[in-house]
């Protein structure tokens, strides 16, 4: 199934790999530069303390803490609302399916500010104080679109004689989906979570008008970065960021990838 | 005294005939603090020592009062007035173009000046300053105020420019290289302002008496002026502290500006001075004022009688190069110095317009361009039509 | 406890057998989480927003008017707003197109002549920018850009000073630096945005069966014919489900072009400054219905090529 690479394809590819990753190891080599106040090329020199310095920033905590239970339960929401949708969808074919399914890719499809504006316009109308929940309003909405994607994905690898045949040997439903297509659909399950994850903590255009007076993570990086303050201190998060997450990413990969001939797939 | 007060009085006067506010009666008497107070400032109007641990004038108030301070800072007055409009703050700085229209929208109470002991010791010709008294009552306790400055590069100008024309006309500049794509301007449209100043000293014909009130002929000229402006801008000035970096890696040359940039560029030894040059400045004088629903009305006003204290006073207008409205802050602060209220323009307060809302029945014309129209045509400007 | 064992499952299974055998009433069931979700919370809000592109503000205190109007509207076709929407929508079409001849053969070499380590490489090569901060790779990039910074240097270094001038002085797309450029602006989002375009595109690539591909060789067609007429038809679907994410994010974005621009508004800005910094909220809404637009007209014809199903 591997094919050879023509030069021009490799260099094409690599190259592009390159343009991903440049400005990346900008951001890790200005994590330890000595300037603080504006950054300068080449970096005047090289030092640790800003990893310090972040350690022991108790609003970076703040913000972290708050970030991640923002995305946690959002993940969760979505979790469940997404491969509720993509069941529906996927198992009957009804009136307004495909209307159904272009509803649920909306909140993606459509620029972020928009989605901003209009829960904020709405939370404005309807007195809703900013809170916790109304950023991870926000956060499920458009985090529902990826879980859906990925379980649709899967159940339409996922033959459906199982399904029948688990209930002919006498399972209900509920073991039906405890045994059966739960197990099926687990490490897209996962793929998407990790993916709403990701997508929920980076968020910063539809927090910037739902967090009121809190602060998530990426909140906190852009009143940062517009003040001379520390600015490496922004660059030490970014990679902290970038190490935690590099091994959930891999793992994600590769049990999704393992998965993917699942039983009754090859029909 | 104000250049215009009286003439601002009754552009004031006028607009209230036509829309009412309904005041609602002010506290009496100040109880328990609530424990938080939440402030709409500019960037860098309230430190807590984080950027530079010298300039703190937070903590002290937060370990007297159990007042806790919680800070959303805005670019623009306009930002202002909408987060105002928004709700949820207790206090804001206004500048003279959003004071106004905070008072005419009901967003802001009456002030009981009996609850702030200090409000004596405020500069005179303030106390009574047209853009936070209507009616004699008063919406805010005056905060600081200052000009606008030209900033810019002393490896350029190896002597200070006279004229604002370094920024408005395309000219070849000491350095032998044109002023092309080298200058910037502020990017909110209190800017036509700056405009009408410029054309009030150059173009005397167009009959400018104050560059908050034109006519649509001044307008339109102040207008193309600034059309031409956007061909030699190639960024226009929003967040002080990009315009920062634009000075440091940009090689932007000129630019209006706040003193607060010149001080941080001069503080890390840039080459960089600024001055007010012979058409005088836009600048601008701020105002604390409360919201009319402020949910820590107790904190607000411990807040209103700490911002003019002297030390605070003093420390402020060291750290954005600004003028305290408190003259005694002049005297004996440390970071201050006692040149500071002088270097910052003390004595400039005849030569600036300070910042105002342009409305339609205006006092030195016949009808003038309200700001409405600035807003949607210096977006145009800034587009390129 | 045996009466509950007993009952309790007998009880679970009368209701899925009757939820099994009444399809219509379970697929209700699974149905309305979601659509109540995304009903109320985002469709209501929507809605909401749209409603107020009808009202008007009052000038001088900033407050919304509550009367039906359309005068907002109208100042929504003004010459200057047309400006903003059409340069917004160029540069979303520009980077679309070149995310898309970026990222195709990436996303080829992943799907195609990878072995499984080098595929988990690429893979984490190409997620791990969407999971480091995106406020602090577009600062990188001004970084970058600035008349002083590292591509300034770079060129620098290389002599070739004259060449990054020449392009700087071409009309229109050119400027002082390259960050107050409209180049450095394509280049930023270009960077951003391609990790979405290369996975729709590998996802739709590994569903290439490789016996089309044998096949095709089989018969005698060059590689190049192959990759015309058997690879690119069959990715094609995928490229749009990307260019969905590349277009509509670049169409929404507000804080690319206060960053790195020359202060000439895009659409997220213009919604950006109207709601925000100017309070004036029944234009941000009528600004808002262009984008609606632009991509309800974008999502109908990606359907018609069957994108969803590749996304």
């Amino acid at each position: 199934m591997r094919y050879k690479a023509s030069l021009g394809l490799k260099v094409a590819a690599f190259g592009g790999l390159a343009f991903l990753h440049v400005p990346l190891g900008l951001i890790f080599l200005y994590a330890f530069t000595t300037e603080d106040k504006s950054y300068q090329f080449p970096p005047p020199g090289l030092t640790t303390r800003w990893f310090e310095v972040a350690w022991n920033r108790q609003d970076i905590w703040d913000a972290l803490t708050l970030s991640v239970q923002v995305a946690a339960v959002s993940t969760v929401i979505a979790l469940v609302l997404g491969t509720l949708a993509a069941a529906a969808v996927f198992r009957s074919r009804f009136f307004g399916r495909e209307a159904v399914s272009l509803f649920i890719i909306l909140p993606i499809a459509l620029p972020g500010i928009i989605t901003g504006i209009s829960l904020r316009s709405a939370f404005n109308l309807a007195d809703i104080p900013f809170s916790f929940w109304t950023i991870v309003l926000g956060h499920a909405t458009f985090c529902v679109v990826v879980v859906y994607n990925n379980v649709v994905a899967r159940f339409r690898r996922t033959s459906a004689s199982l399904v029948e045949a688990s209930m002919d040997l006498g399972a209900d439903g509920f073991q039906t989906f405890r045994y059966v297509v739960l197990p099926n659909i687990a490490t897209a399950l996962l793929a998407g979570g990790m993916l709403a994850f990701a997508l929920s903590f980076d968020e910063v255009i539809v927090t910037t008008f739902t967090a009121g007076q809190q602060s998530t993570l990426p909140i906190w990086m852009l009143t940062e970065l517009v003040r001379p303050r520390q600015r490496p201190v922004t660059n030490v998060v970014a990679v902290f960021v970038i190490a935690v997450t590099f091994v959930p990413i891999l793992v994600a990969y590769f049990l999704t990838r393992d998965t993917e001939h699942v039983a009754g797939a090859g029909k | 005294m104000h250049p215009t007060p009286v003439k601002a009085a009754v552009s004031a006067a006028l607009f209230f005939t036509a829309a009412q506010p309904v005041l609602s009666a002010p506290l009496t008497e100040i109880g328990p603090g609530e424990g938080v107070v939440d402030i709409v400032a500019w960037p860098g109007y309230i430190e807590r020592g984080e950027t530079d641990p010298n300039f703190d004038w937070v903590t002290g108030f937060e370990e007297a009062t159990g007042c806790q301070v919680r800070i959303k800072t805005a670019g623009t007055s306009d930002e202002m007035v909408a987060l105002m409009n928004e709700g949820g703050f207790d206090l804001v700085t206004a500048s003279g173009d959003a004071s106004l229209r905070l008072i005419a929208g009901k967003r802001v109470q009456e002030v009981n000046v009996d609850l702030v002991p200090s409000w004596n010791t405020v500069d005179e010709r303030l106390q009574d300053a047209p853009w936070h008294t209507v009616d004699g009552k008063h919406y805010g306790v005056p905060y600081q105020w200052g000009s606008n400055v030209l900033m810019y590069n002393t490896d350029v100008f190896e002597e200070a420019p006279q004229s604002w024309n370094v920024v408005f006309e395309e000219m070849t500049l000491p350095d032998g290289n044109s002023n092309k794509g080298r200058v910037q301007a502020f990017d909110g449209p209190i800017y036509i302002a700056d405009a009408a100043l410029y054309l009030m000293h150059h173009q005397p014909d167009l009959g400018i008496k104050d560059p908050y009130e034109l006519t649509e002929d001044q307008y339109q000229a102040a207008l193309n002026l600034l059309r031409g402006q956007r061909e030699i801008v190639n960024r226009y000035w929003h967040d002080p502290f990009i315009q920062i970096d634009d000075f440091t890696n940009e090689g932007v040359v000129a630019s209006s500006a706040w003193p607060f940039q010149v001080n941080l560029l001069v503080g890390k030894e840039q080459p960089i001075s600024s001055v007010v040059p012979v058409e005088g400045a836009t600048g601008w004088a701020d105002t604390t004022m409360m919201h009319v629903d402020a949910p820590h009305p107790n904190c607000a006003y411990m807040w209103l009688e700490h911002s003019i204290n002297p030390k605070l006073q003093g420390d402020l207008a060291a750290w954005f190069g600004s003028v305290p409205v408190v003259l005694a802050a002049c005297e004996g602060n440390e970071l201050l110095g006692d040149e500071g209220c002088d270097t910052n323009g003390l004595g400039n307060f005849e030569r600036i317009s300070f910042w105002r809302t342009p409305v339609t029945q205006c006092a030195t014309q016949e009808q003038c361009v309200p700001y409405y129209r600035w807003v949607t045509d210096y977006i145009a400007v800034l587009g390129g039509r | 406890m045996t009466t509950a064992v007993a009952t309790a499952p007998s009880l679970g299974r009368r209701l899925s057998n009757g939820l099994y055998r009444r399809p219509t009433l379970l697929l209700l069931l699974l149905l309305a989480p979601p659509l109540m979700w995304l009903g109320i919370v985002y469709l209501g809000s929507l809605f909401a927003l749209l409603a107020q592109s009808f009202f008007s503000i009052d000038e001088f205190t900033g407050l919304v008017r509550r009367e039906f109007t359309l005068s907002t509207y109208a100042q929504l076709f003004s010459p200057a707003n047309v400006d903003i929407v059409l340069r917004t929508a160029l540069m979303a079409a520009a980077v679309t197109v070149a995310a898309a001849c970026m990222g195709f053969p990436i996303a080829y070499y992943m799907a195609r002549c990878t072995g499984p380590r080098m595929k988990a490489v690429f893979y984490l090569a190409v997620m791990l920018p969407l999971w480091s901060s995106y406020l602090v790779r577009v600062y990188a990039w001004k970084l970058i850009l600035a008349k002083e910074g590292i591509l300034g240097w770079f060129f620098a270094q290389l002599h070739l000073t004259w060449l990054l001038d020449a392009v700087l002085a071409l009309p229109v797309i050119g400027g002082a630096s390259l960050s107050v450029s409209y180049i450095g602006m394509f280049l930023v989002f270009l960077y951003i945005w391609l990790p979405f375009m290369i996975l729709p595109i590998q996802a739709a690539l590994e569903r290439v069966p490789p016996s089309y591909l044998d096949a095709s060789s089989d018969l005698g067609a060059h590689p190049g014919q192959t990759l015309r007429h058997v690879i690119l038809p069959l990715a094609f679907p995928g490229i749009v489900a990307g260019s969905i994410f590349t277009f509509s994010l670049t169409l929404g974005d507000y804080i690319i072009p206060g960053i790195v621009g020359s202060s000439r508004l895009f659409i997220g800005q213009a919604v950006f400054v109207h709601q925000g910094t100017a309070g004036n909220i029944p234009l941000a809404a009528a600004f808002s219905v262009v984008p609606i637009v632009i991509m309800a007209i974008y999502l109908t014809w990606a359907k018609r090529l069957g994108a969803f199903d590749a996304l």
